[in-house]
């Protein structure tokens, strides 16, 4: 009994002592997810104040062939005096008015003050005679991954917030701008705040991507459990120059990268555009940037991410490497640089067997009128050194090139039989015209051995992916050569989609004489291609190029209608493969921004226009946004009636195809 | 004295274990986890996996129900799952039955059907509970038909976003039903998901999952589920023998709605598919000018209905009374202007013009789901 007693009495003091030592209560303890469910409620209710509901009237209702929503949208009161931020993507359709209703229900009309086109955001103003209640912030310094993270809206009831719960996935995300989250993130949300669990605002929540930067990039992810946010505190710190109406952009240095591969290649300087803040600092092609803002850079990812959160306006020290020279640069970023042009020889190569490196680069034919043909150069001449540098294959003239800008004078050195020439010529600009007759790219290859019984299919193939409802077929020439590179040709119908020997019919004659892979994938749903089909395209074309022989610089997509402007969505966003978009009878839709152009991703554009057809003004409106961005753009008159195009037009068109690897 | 000491050092002793459990985390979860557990335990058993129609064209041939009678009663979702001779519903414990349709509520979009089997565990209506934003939540369901056999449901978790209409917003959500629902943040309306049940977390039923469900304005699927007060009084009907299908009640119009002549407003030519509603021209004397309306004036309100173009305008007078005040929010400039509308006379005079008529022949969004 004493015993018992002697041991309550210990238990009593251990006890006490965790007591004292602010253990968690009992009541606490016996349910856990009870107690966290109210601290979420009451973090929501500590942040609802500063949650406003959004409403606009009028804008753009379409936006290419898609009708705007219209429904509420979510902002957050950032100042007493009535300034509230939202994200970018609510105000897409460019509103005539705006309305803002607060939490007690009080609506005012708001002006749009500036946009931070760096981080998608809109700071608006309402007036109010109240002072509003402002959100307490989280300094990024606290933000922990795995920590409670509520995304709150306003966007179902004017009274009441909606909310989705979750963590925070991943800190400094989209080369370091946004927290990223695993709460359900939508058009419901946007533009409202993601906060902590005691109603701290960590973020202003955002549709984005890593790839993209315009408005809607990034919505495809919706609900998926990848969200974003912007952190309060950065959002906070250029307040001051968003409230006096000044736009923020990203920062540019003006220089384009040599190399595809953002993760894998240096950070050597391809070309530094003339007008960019690079190159009046003095950084030019060749130099490998190894430092930036004190941190090092091995590769141009880790580049981008010391870049990506600066704005325009930024001062930011870059080293670099010329040779084993160090030079070291204080430069201010800006908003804008003159795009980068590509600059043209005026030749197509001869494409050699695969394998063949002792072919040297063989001129197929040149472009008349063009800077080859006014210095001299012939068909079948060999061209042995360019710009001082030995020639043994196309790709070295095409890397040297990136590097020239048009108008650049560049010393050729040619043999011509016995003969050696040494050549000057004027760089120009790339062709816009579609080219004649064209000679063949390659002699007949020998069949000194039987093609092997293993190899890929050819003929008619279809293709499935696992995880895709769409159809899709390939056209493989029935006299596939593995050691000959074939260009791809993406044909994306037209809403209805299309009758397979037909299209096959058409396709197959073009395909074996120019060495083109057709492949055509079908929508799911037979009367319209959706955005999100466009992963579907990447995919069966990855697989196309994984399983034969393909000439990279000769992939295009090509489309009709509907399926013209799934087109461009496919080439713009994965221009690290495609090298030319034709679309027919189709504009670019007016969400999807082109990117700047790239000397490593070349891309070319080629759009019909019917002058009398409804969509003309569209289709010029886009050809334009091409043109001002220094992309090269074949436009083909197709007369006043929009159509698809004839035999002899199809074949003109695959010709253009064929020229692609020009340079 | 001796009883309340050892009642101390009993109770002590217990708090001591929980005290030291919560110095450790993973013991602390452990806890949490285990009442979860449980009370998703003790509520599967009332789940039930329904089997009917579909399997052609994409349309999935299953979906989900709860037990709410100890004989054998299940509340499911109204839809072409059920449109066969062969329904089929399986229980928790793998029993197969052939299920009746006893009736069907299609503007609720809820079913009941009957098994015979008894002393079944069983959802009861009655003590259902209401919930609010923020609250914790369990979706049970056979989202994917991924259960069969004696599998148990599904379960996630999630928390209600925000109870709201579906009706709020006109347009948005095309379902006939017209009730409050409980927005979800998990990816609860899959196929297969309509008809199971949704509890809070001490397993209290709060409501059914709905079907899915995509909003027409932003293009974003909707998870929700439809609060048991809402479908009691329907259920109670079906259970009594009373509901008759079909028996839905017409869409009242106005007898004569009010319309841009009978304001003496003339809107800016509508050229647009959305052109804002900006006023071109107000007739002098007419019950607009009198209001204060002018030309300029951007119309964004009709009563709390935003309006988004010309067209938008009309379609909202359309749904309202002549010989009612009609309220309309203005912007001019940057200012928010309220203008009421008085009353307007009938251009061809009534005896009864000018009287009031009941408020339930109004505007469309009055219409409750009828109750019993």
């Amino acid at each position: 009994m004493s015993n018992t007693c002697r041991t309550t009495c210990v238990i009593c003091v251990l006890v006490l002592g965790h007591l004292l030592l602010g253990t968690p209560r009992l009541s606490a303890i016996e349910n856990l997810p009870a107690r966290e469910e109210r601290a979420m409620k009451a973090a929501i209710a500590r942040v609802a104040p500063a949650v406003v509901r959004i409403e606009t009237v009028g804008g753009l209702e379409r936006v290419g062939q898609v009708l705007i929503g219209t429904g509420p949208t979510t902002g957050l009161v950032v100042s007493p005096e009535g300034h509230i931020v939202s994200s970018a993507f609510n105000f897409v359709q460019k509103p005539d008015s705006i309305l803002v209703t607060l939490e007690g229900g009080s609506r005012h009309a708001a002006k749009l003050v500036a946009t931070d086109r760096s981080r998608m955001l809109v700071l608006l103003k309402i007036e109010t005679e109240t002072k509003l209640a402002v959100p307490e912030f989280v300094p990024q310094a606290e933000m922990r991954v795995g920590q409670w993270a509520l995304a709150v809206g306003r966007t179902f009831e004017a009274n009441q917030p909606n909310v989705s719960v979750g963590i925070v996935s991943a800190l400094n995300r989209i080369w370091g701008k946004a927290v990223q989250t695993d709460a359900k993130i939508s058009p419901n949300n946007y533009g409202g705040p993601l906060v902590d669990i005691s109603g701290r605002v960590l973020g202003v929540l955002v549709p984005m991507s890593p790839e993209g930067n315009a408005e809607v990039a990034g919505v495809e992810w919706y609900d998926s459990g990848i969200g974003f946010a912007i952190p309060l505190e950065t959002i906070l710190r250029v307040l001051p120059k968003l409230e006096q109406g000044h736009d923020l952009h990203g920062g540019l240095l003006g220089i384009n990268m040599k190399g595809a591969d953002v993760y894998g290649d240096a950070a050597e300087i391809a070309a530094a555009r003339a007008t960019g803040p690079a190159y009046k600092a003095g950084l030019r092609a060749g130099d490998k940037i190894v430092e930036v803002a004190g941190h090092p850079v091995a590769r141009q990812a880790e580049l981008k991410h010391q870049l990506g959160p600066l704005y325009a306006g930024d001062k930011v020290k870059v080293v670099a490497l010329r040779g084993t020279e160090r030079i070291e640069h204080e430069i201010e970023l800006v908003d804008k640089v003159e795009p980068y042009e590509f600059s043209f020889l005026g030749i197509l190569p001869m494409r050699s067997a695969k394998g063949d490196n002792n072919a040297g680069l063989i001129v197929r034919y040149v472009y008349p009128e063009s800077p080859a043909a006014t210095a001299g150069i012939k068909p079948g001449d060999r061209i042995a050194k360019f710009a001082g540098q030995e020639i043994t294959q196309a790709d070295q003239v095409v890397q040297k090139l990136q590097t020239l800008s048009p108008d650049e004078k560049v010393q050729i050195e040619v043999r011509r039989g016995e003969e050696a020439l040494t050549l000057e010529a004027q760089l120009g600009r790339l062709p816009e015209d579609l080219p004649g007759e064209l000679p063949a790219a390659h002699g007949a290859l020998a069949r000194d051995e039987a093609p092997p019984a293993e190899g890929p299919q050819v003929g008619v193939v279809p293709l499935k992916m696992p995880e895709f409802q769409n159809e899709c077929v390939a056209y493989v020439p029935e006299s596939y050569d593995p050691r000959i590179a074939y260009g791809v040709v993406v044909w994306l119908h037209a809403p209805g989609g299309y009758k397979q020997e037909e299209l096959i019919e058409r396709w197959k004659p073009l395909c074996d004489r120019y060495d083109f892979i057709l492949l055509a994938p079908k929508s799911s749903d037979r009367t319209k291609w959706q955005p999100t089909e466009a992963r579907f395209v990447r995919r069966v074309l990855d697989q196309v190029t994984k399983s034969y022989t393909t000439d990279p610089a000769r992939i295009v997509v090509h489309g009709h209608e509907g399926g013209g402007a799934l087109a461009y969505l496919v080439g713009l966003s994965n221009a690290d493969v495609v090298r030319a978009v034709a679309a027919v009878d189709a504009p670019l839709p007016r969400l999807i921004q082109p990117p700047e152009t790239d000397p490593v991703h070349r891309l070319a554009i080629y759009s019909t226009l019917a002058t009398k057809s409804e969509l003309a003004m569209f289709v010029e409106a886009g050809i334009k946004r091409f043109r001002d961005l220094k992309y090269p753009v074949t436009v083909k008159d197709v007369g006043e009636q929009a159509r698809y195009l004839t035999g002899d037009e199809l074949t003109e068109l695959v010709r253009w195809f064929d020229a692609l690897d020009r340079f | 004295m001796r009883n309340l000491f050892f009642d101390t050092a009993r109770w002590t002793l217990a708090l001591a274990i929980v005290v030291v459990a919560s110095r450790n985390p993973a013991v602390a979860q452990a806890i949490a986890a285990d009442s979860l557990s449980q009370v998703i335990e003790s509520n599967q058993p009332k789940m039930v996996k329904i089997y009917g129609a579909g399997g052609v064209r994409g349309l999935e041939s299953y979906q989900s129900g709860f037990l709410i009678s100890e004989s054998g009663h299940v509340l499911t979702a109204w839809s072409y799952v059920l449109d066969t001779d062969y329904i089929t519903a399986v229980l928790d414990d793998g029993r197969k039955f052939e299920a009746k349709l006893v009736g069907a509520d299609p503007r609720l979009e809820v079913a009941v059907l009957k098994i015979e089997a008894t002393e079944l565990p069983f959802f009861d209506l009655a003590t259902s509970v209401p919930a609010e934003g923020g609250s914790r939540v369990l979706a049970f369901s056979n989202l994917f038909g991924v259960a069969t056999g004696d599998e148990p449901a599904s379960v996630q978790h999630g928390i209600i976003a925000v109870k709201t209409r579906l009706d709020a917003r006109r347009g948005t959500f095309e379902t006939p039903y017209h009730g409050s629902v409980y927005v979800l943040d998990a990816m609860t309306n899959n196929p297969g998901a309509a008809g199971g049940a949704l509890t809070n977390q001490h397993g209290e039923l709060l409501a059914m999952l709905g079907k899915e469900l995509r909003n027409a304005q932003n293009n974003i699927w909707l998870n929700y589920a439809l609060p048991i007060d809402e479908l009691r009084g329907s259920v109670d009907s079906i259970l009594a023998g009373k509901f008759r299908p079909g028996e839905d009640k017409p869409a009242i119009k106005p007898d004569e709605a009010v319309d841009l002549a009978s304001l003496g407003v003339v809107l800016v030519p509508d050229i647009l598919e959305r052109t804002p509603p900006f006023v071109d021209e107000v007739r002098a004397n007419s019950p607009g000018q009198q209001a204060g309306i002018k030309p300029d004036d951007l119309i964004v309100f009709v009563g709390e209905n935003l309006v988004h173009s010309c067209k938008g305008f009309r379609e909202e007078l359309a749904r309202i009374e002549r010989d009612l005040p009609l309220r309309l929010v203005l912007m001019r400039g940057q200012e928010l202007i309220e203008a009421v509308i008085k009353p307007i006379a009938s251009p061809s005079p009534e005896p009864n013009a000018g009287e009031s008529k009941p408020a339930a022949s109004i505007p469309d969004e009055k219409i409750e789901p009828e109750s019993k």
